[in-house]
C-alpha cells in the first residue's frame, strides 16, 4: 500500500478514497499546471532562493553587515568583496544579503495583515449587500483613495520611524484592494444556486461566508498579493529611501540605496547592488504571481 | 401537508404571485406547471424562505410558517434546485456537501449517513471525495437529491428537477424521484413546464398564469388532455406540438 | 450537389490519461437538406460542429479522409482561408446568446461588424441590410432593437439576434448547436420556427445538433444518432420509430409521454450499447 500512495497515479486518480487523496490530487494537478510555466518556475525559484538566504543569511554572508573597516571604505567589487563596500567600509554584499530578512519580514507581514483583513470585509460586503456594502465600500473607499506612500509618511511621522510602523502604514493602504477583489469575485457568485442551498441546509451567514465564499474568492486574493508584493517591496525600499523603514545601521535594501545616491557617480555599487536585489526579487515575484494566476483561473465555474 | 391560502409575493412592489390557493396531501405528489413568468418557482421561494415579501398562509403539517425559517422547519422541508451546474458549490467534494447538513445540525453518524445515502440515490461510492466538475449532469443532480435527503425531510421541494439534464439521462433522475417517494413516503411539491413528466410522476397539478392559479386537476384527466381551463388545453395542445 | 462531404472524420484531445479520441470515425454527407444530429453530453456532436468550422485548436487534433465543405477541402486549411468561410459561407449559431454575443456592443453595431469584414458597403447600405435581416427573424421593431444592447434583449430575442448574424451573408451551410437548450420553453418552438423558415427560403443546408430527439425529429428531414463518438443510426426523420440500435429505440422509450402509464421509464442500458459499437 505505501507503494503506491504519492506515486502519479494515485494523486491522478478519479476516484480518490479519502479526503486526503483528494485534497492532495488536486494539489498536484494545480502544481504540475504551473511547472509547465517555465516563466513562473523561474519566477518561484527566486523566490524559493530569497527564503534560503534569508534563513541561511548567517553562514552565506562572509562578513559582518554592521561592522565595517574604515580603512576599506567605498571599495570596487573585487575577490575579496564580491560586491564591494560602502562608505562605511562594510561588505555590501553580506548587507544585502542579511537585508533579505527585512525585505521578507515586511513583505510576509504586510501580506499577513492586509490580505485577510481585506478579502473579510470584501467577502461580507459582497454576500450580504445593502447598507452593509455600502458602508464597507466607502470605507473601503477612502483607504483607496490615499496615496500609498503619503499615507505611510504620515503614519510614521505620528508614530514615528520604524520597521514595524511602516509595515502598519504600507498594509492599512494595501488591504482595500483586496476588499475590493473580494467583494467583485463575491458577486459573480452570489446568487448562484449553491448558496440558496446552503441556505437551505440551515448553514448560517458566518458559515456560508467562511466555508462557501471566502474558498471561492482565495485564488484571485493569492495572486493579487503575490503580483503586489513586488509593489509592497518598492513602498517598503522607498519609505528607507526616505528614512522612514528601517533606521541605521539596519542592512534594508531600499536605505542602503538612499545612502548610496551620494556616491551613484564615481561608486555606483554602493546603491546599484541592493537596486539589483530589489529588481531581481520583485521580478520573481511577478513571474510567479502570473504564472499561479493563469493557473488557479477557476475551471470550476465554467460549463462542461 | 401542505396548505397554501391566498398567497402573494411581491418582488419590488410588482406581485409575482398573486392570491393563489391550494393543499397537498401527505405523501401525495403535486405539481405547479405554467410558462416563465408564471410564479411558480416563486410560490417555491415563499415556501422555503427565499422571498422575503409575501403575505397570506403558508402551514406545512398544519403548522403556517413565519418570516423566518428554523431548523426544524428545515428538516421537514427540503429543495432540490434546477441546475446541477450551479446547485453543487465547485470547490467542496460530493462528501462535503453531503455532511455539512449533518454538521450544521449536529447530527452523529456522518460516514455512514453520507455513505448509506450514496447508496439510496444509485452514486457508486467512489464518487465520494469527487468535485462537481468531475461528475456527469445527472450525477451532480443525484447529489443534489441526495443533499436535499440527508435530513429526512418529509416534504421536497423540486424546482424543474430535470430540465437541464438530457434527455438520456431524466428517465433516470425521474425514475430515482419515484422510487425515493414510495419508500420514504415522501410528499413531493414539483415545478415543471414540462406536462409529461407530470403524467409520470405527479399526482394533482395546479395551472399557473400571470400569478394566478387558473385551476387545479388530477393528472388522471392530463393524461386525457382534458383539463377544465382553457389555458390549460392551450399549454396540452403546446405540448404536443413541440414534441 | 453536396455541400458537406465527412468521411472518417476523428477528433483527439490528449488528455492526464493519455489521448482520447472524441469523435471515432463520423462520415456524412448534407445537401440542402435538414440534418439533425442527435446525441448526449460526450456523443462528440458539439465537436463534430466545430471541427466543421476549423474551431478546434491545439491540443486537438482533427483528421478525415474527406472534409469537403462545396468543394473546398477543409482539412488543414490555414486559419485565414477559415475566417473568410466562416460566416460568409458556413455559419453557427451556439448554445447561449448571453456568451456568444459581445456585451459592450450594440446589436446593429455586432451584425454589422460581420458585413463590414466580409463585404465593402457604405454605411447607410450596410444599416439597411442590418435593419432587414432583423426583419427576417421577425423581430418587430428593428429600428429600436439595433440600438439595444445584447442584455437589453430577452434570451429568445437574443437567440434570434444571433440567428440575423449568422445570415445575413447569405451563407450556403447554417450549424445549430443546441440553439434552443438556454431558452425559455414558451419560445423554442418560435425560435426553431424562424431557423426553419429562413434555411427552406434561403435554400440553405442546416445542420442541427442537439440532444431532444424529439425537436431534431420534427425540424429535421434526417437524423444522425451519435453514441460515445460513433454514428449509431442514420434514418428519414418520419421513420424515427422504425429505427433498430438499441440506443435509439432506448432514448425513444425513456421519454415520458403526455398519456403516461408506466410507473417506471426504461432506462438506456449503457453496458449493451457500448458492447454493440
Amino acid at each position: 500500500m505505501t507503494m503506491h500512495i504519492l506515486s502519479r497515479d494515485w494523486l491522478l486518480s478519479e476516484d480518490p478514497e479519502t479526503r486526503m487523496q483528494a485534497r492532495l490530487g488536486q494539489f498536484y494537478r494545480l502544481a504540475r499546471a504551473l511547472m509547465r510555466n517555465p516563466l513562473a518556475m523561474v519566477g518561484l525559484a527566486i523566490i524559493v532562493m530569497l527564503l534560503l538566504v534569508a534563513a541561511l543569511a548567517p553562514w552565506l554572508a562572509p562578513y559582518s553587515p554592521l561592522e565595517g573597516n574604515l580603512q576599506n571604505r567605498l571599495q570596487p567589487p573585487s575577490a575579496a568583496h564580491w560586491m564591494g563596500t560602502d562608505e562605511l567600509g562594510r561588505d555590501i554584499m553580506s548587507r544585502v544579503i542579511f537585508g533579505a530578512r527585512i525585505t521578507l519580514f515586511i513583505v510576509l507581514l504586510v501580506a499577513v495583515i492586509a490580505a485577510p483583513l481585506g478579502l473579510m470585509i470584501g467577502a461580507v460586503s459582497g454576500y450580504f449587500g445593502g447598507w452593509v456594502d455600502r458602508v464597507l465600500m466607502s470605507v473601503t473607499d477612502i483607504f483607496l483613495s490615499m496615496p500609498r506612500l503619503i499615507l505611510a509618511l504620515a503614519f510614521v511621522a505620528a508614530l514615528g520611524p520604524g520597521i514595524e510602523n511602516a509595515v502598519i502604514a504600507i498594509a492599512i493602504t494595501t488591504w482595500p484592494v483586496y476588499a475590493r477583489i473580494a467583494r467583485a469575485e463575491t458577486l459573480t457568485f452570489r446568487t448562484a444556486e449553491f448558496i440558496a442551498a446552503a441556505q437551505m441546509q440551515g448553514a448560517s451567514h458566518a458559515r456560508i461566508i467562511a466555508r462557501h465564499v471566502v474558498p471561492l474568492c482565495l485564488s484571485s486574493t493569492i495572486v493579487r498579493v503575490t503580483l503586489d508584493m513586488a509593489g509592497i517591496i518598492l513602498t517598503a525600499a522607498g519609505l528607507g529611501f526616505l528614512g522612514l523603514g528601517a533606521q541605521p545601521p539596519l542592512p534594508e535594501w531600499g536605505a542602503m540605496i538612499s545612502r548610496g545616491r551620494a556616491f551613484i557617480l564615481d561608486q555606483w555599487w554602493v546603491a546599484t547592488m541592493p537596486g539589483f536585489a530589489i529588481v531581481i526579487v520583485s521580478l520573481g515575484f511577478c513571474l510567479f504571481g502570473d504564472g499561479l494566476r493563469d493557473v488557479l483561473d477557476p475551471k470550476g465555474r465554467s460549463k462542461s | 401537508m401542505i396548505d397554501i391560502q391566498n398567497l402573494t409575493v411581491t418582488y419590488g412592489g410588482t406581485p409575482v404571485v398573486q392570491g393563489v390557493s391550494f393543499q397537498v396531501g401527505a405523501g401525495e405528489s403535486f405539481a405547479l406547471v405554467g410558462e416563465s413568468g408564471s410564479g411558480k418557482s416563486t410560490i417555491l421561494k415563499a415556501i422555503a424562505g427565499q422571498a422575503p415579501h409575501w403575505t397570506g398562509v403558508i402551514a406545512i403539517g398544519g403548522q403556517p410558517l413565519q418570516r423566518r425559517r428554523d431548523a426544524a422547519f428545515l428538516r421537514r422541508v427540503q429543495m432540490v434546485f434546477q441546475d446541477p451546474y450551479g446547485s453543487l458549490h465547485p470547490r467542496r467534494t460530493v462528501d462535503d456537501t453531503l455532511s455539512e447538513p449533518l454538521v450544521i445540525h449536529r447530527l452523529k453518524d456522518r460516514d455512514a449517513r453520507v455513505l448509506a445515502m450514496l447508496d439510496a440515490v444509485g452514486l457508486s461510492r467512489r464518487f465520494r471525495f469527487r468535485l462537481p466538475h468531475q461528475l456527469s449532469g445527472g450525477q451532480r443532480q443525484r447529489v443534489a437529491i441526495a443533499r436535499a435527503l440527508m435530513l429526512e425531510p418529509e416534504v421536497l421541494l423540486l424546482d424543474e428537477p430535470t430540465s437541464a439534464l438530457d434527455v438520456s439521462v431524466q428517465a433516470e433522475i425521474l425514475n430515482l424521484l419515484a422510487d425515493l417517494r414510495a419508500e420514504r413516503k415522501l410528499t413531493y411539491l414539483m415545478v415543471t413546464h414540462d406536462l409529461p413528466i407530470v403524467s409520470f410522476l405527479c399526482d394533482r397539478l395546479g395551472v399557473l398564469r400571470l400569478g394566478r392559479l387558473e385551476e387545479t386537476a388530477e393528472a388522471a384527466s392530463l393524461r386525457r388532455a382534458q383539463l377544465s381551463s382553457a389555458y390549460g388545453q392551450e399549454l396540452v395542445a403546446r405540448s404536443g406540438a413541440e414534441g | 450537389m453536396s455541400l458537406l462531404n465527412v468521411e472518417n472524420l476523428r477528433v483527439r484531445f490528449p488528455t492526464d490519461h493519455g489521448e482520447v479520441e472524441v469523435v471515432k470515425g463520423l462520415s456524412f454527407s448534407l445537401g440542402r437538406e435538414r440534418l439533425g444530429i442527435v446525441g448526449e453530453s460526450g456523443s462528440g456532436k458539439s465537436m463534430t460542429g466545430r471541427a466543421l468550422m476549423g474551431l478546434i485548436n491545439r491540443p486537438g487534433k482533427v483528421s478525415a479522409d474527406r472534409l469537403e465543405f462545396d468543394g473546398i477541402d477543409l482539412r488543414n486549411l490555414p486559419e485565414r482561408a477559415f475566417r473568410r468561410l466562416r460566416g460568409a459561407r458556413m455559419s453557427m449559431v451556439m448554445q447561449d446568446p448571453k456568451f456568444s454575443l459581445n456585451p459592450v456592443i450594440r446589436i446593429g453595431e455586432q451584425i454589422g461588424e460581420a458585413l463590414q469584414f466580409h463585404r465593402r458597403m457604405p454605411a447607410r447600405a450596410r444599416r439597411q441590410a442590418v435593419l432587414d435581416v432583423l426583419e427576417a427573424v421577425r423581430i418587430n421593431d428593428p429600428e429600436r432593437v439595433y440600438r439595444l444592447y445584447p442584455h437589453e434583449v430577452s434570451g429568445g430575442m437574443g437567440q434570434r439576434v444571433m440567428i440575423a448574424m449568422m445570415v445575413v451573408l447569405e451563407p450556403d451551410l447554417m450549424i445549430a448547436d443546441e440553439p434552443t437548450s438556454a431558452l425559455d420553453v414558451s419560445v423554442r418552438a418560435t425560435v426553431l420556427e424562424i431557423l426553419d423558415d429562413l434555411v427552406r427560403r434561403r435554400g440553405m443546408g442546416l445542420l442541427l445538433i442537439s440532444h431532444d430527439l424529439d425537436m431534431v425529429a420534427r425540424w429535421c428531414d434526417r437524423i444522425l444518432v451519435m453514441y460515445a463518438g460513433r454514428v449509431v443510426e442514420e434514418c428519414a426523420a418520419g421513420k424515427l420509430h422504425e429505427a433498430t440500435h438499441p440506443y435509439t429505440r432506448g432514448l425513444l422509450a425513456s421519454v415520458p409521454r403526455l398519456n403516461e402509464t408506466r410507473h417506471r421509464l426504461p432506462v438506456l442500458d449503457r453496458a449493451m450499447i457500448g458492447a454493440g459499437t
